[in-house]
């Protein structure tokens, strides 16, 4: 696993860089939660922190974009929950998916095989159903590697 | 030592009859077990955000419902869905089940049907809110009298 994003340096406390070709992989994996529901929120940073994750959380879809738009480069993977007021998560995608290349995983209560499509469809790498257990959050590190793969063809 | 073993069977006791009624699924066994020593009132404080919100919520749910010249059963079911996702994330299997009725009788615009799911959810977040200050007293005096949380599976 070659490490060659070597494209901007972040300017928060945090690494630069890729992180995928560091002895410690997948840990410190930049992960973005976004979520309107507190609680969930704080159970996701927990989780993820509990992965070795490197954890930054928004609790609406305007402030993520802006973290985003603010660090390029600086995450890995976004996690979104579907239904927020103002921005829900499929739009939070489209923007993500015109704007940058970052694997999107949308989350929500709602299991019906019309949303989960839609999502799909609109380029989600993967529909999480809540509960989320931690198992399913340790593996998410796949979508950034499938993604670089993908891009490097 | 004695009290604590005592505080201890207490704790496993109470623990599994709220397993047994189904008052908690495993997802809060699990939300136990993300507890460490970096974050030793996880638990706490995740149901304490939970119960906040829970209150927001049903009062978000009431409103809409009040409202004489016509119910928005979008709104309505804009705040179930969030109840359902938060509480199935904490492992509140009984408040979440009623969410899932709750759920069906907004899609029906049902209001009657509403009204009784609020009643419902209301009594099952009361009966769960003083089940877990329980649970948590016993956990409190356990760790008072010097002994450890047993992990309840």
């Amino acid at each position: 696993m070659n490490s060659s994003n070597g494209n901007g340096s972040m300017s928060t406390a945090s690494s630069s860089g890729a992180w995928d070709g560091r002895d410690q992989f997948p840990a410190g994996l930049r992960v973005l939660v976004v979520d309107d529901d507190p609680t969930c929120l704080m159970i996701f940073e927990k989780m993820l922190k509990t992965c070795l994750y490197q954890v930054t959380k928004c609790n609406k879809a305007e402030t993520a974009l802006s973290v985003l738009r603010e660090h390029k480069n600086g995450f890995d993977i976004v996690i979104s929950d579907v239904h927020m007021p103002d921005m829900d998560g499929f739009e939070l995608l489209k923007h993500i998916d015109s704007e940058m290349d970052l694997p999107v995983i949308l989350i929500s209560a709602d299991a019906t095989k019309q949303i989960v499509m839609k999502g799909v469809t609109y380029g989600a790498c993967d529909y999480l159903i809540k509960p989320v257990r931690i198992e399913t959050l340790k593996n998410i590190w796949q979508h950034v590697v499938r993604k670089k793969a993908r891009n490097t063809v | 030592m004695d009290v604590v073993n005592q505080l201890q069977r207490q704790f496993i006791d109470y623990s599994a009859s709220l397993h047994r009624e189904g008052f908690l699924d495993d997802q809060f066994t699990q939300l136990q077990k993300l507890q460490d020593d970096n974050s030793p009132d996880f638990v706490v404080e995740v149901a304490s955000l939970f119960f906040e919100d829970c209150e927001k919520l049903i009062n978000n749910m009431a409103r809409a419902l009040e409202q004489q010249q016509g119910v928005d059963f979008k709104q309505v079911d804009a705040s179930v869905h969030q109840l359902k996702g938060s509480s199935s994330s904490i492992g509140a299997m009984r408040v979440k089940d009623v969410c899932i009725a709750f759920r069906s009788f907004c899609e029906a615009q049902n209001r009657e049907g509403c009204l009784r799911c609020l009643q419902q959810v209301t009594h099952e977040y009361s009966l769960l809110k003083n089940k877990l200050q329980t649970l948590f007293r016993l956990q409190q005096q356990i760790l008072a009298a010097g002994g450890s949380i047993p992990v309840v599976e």
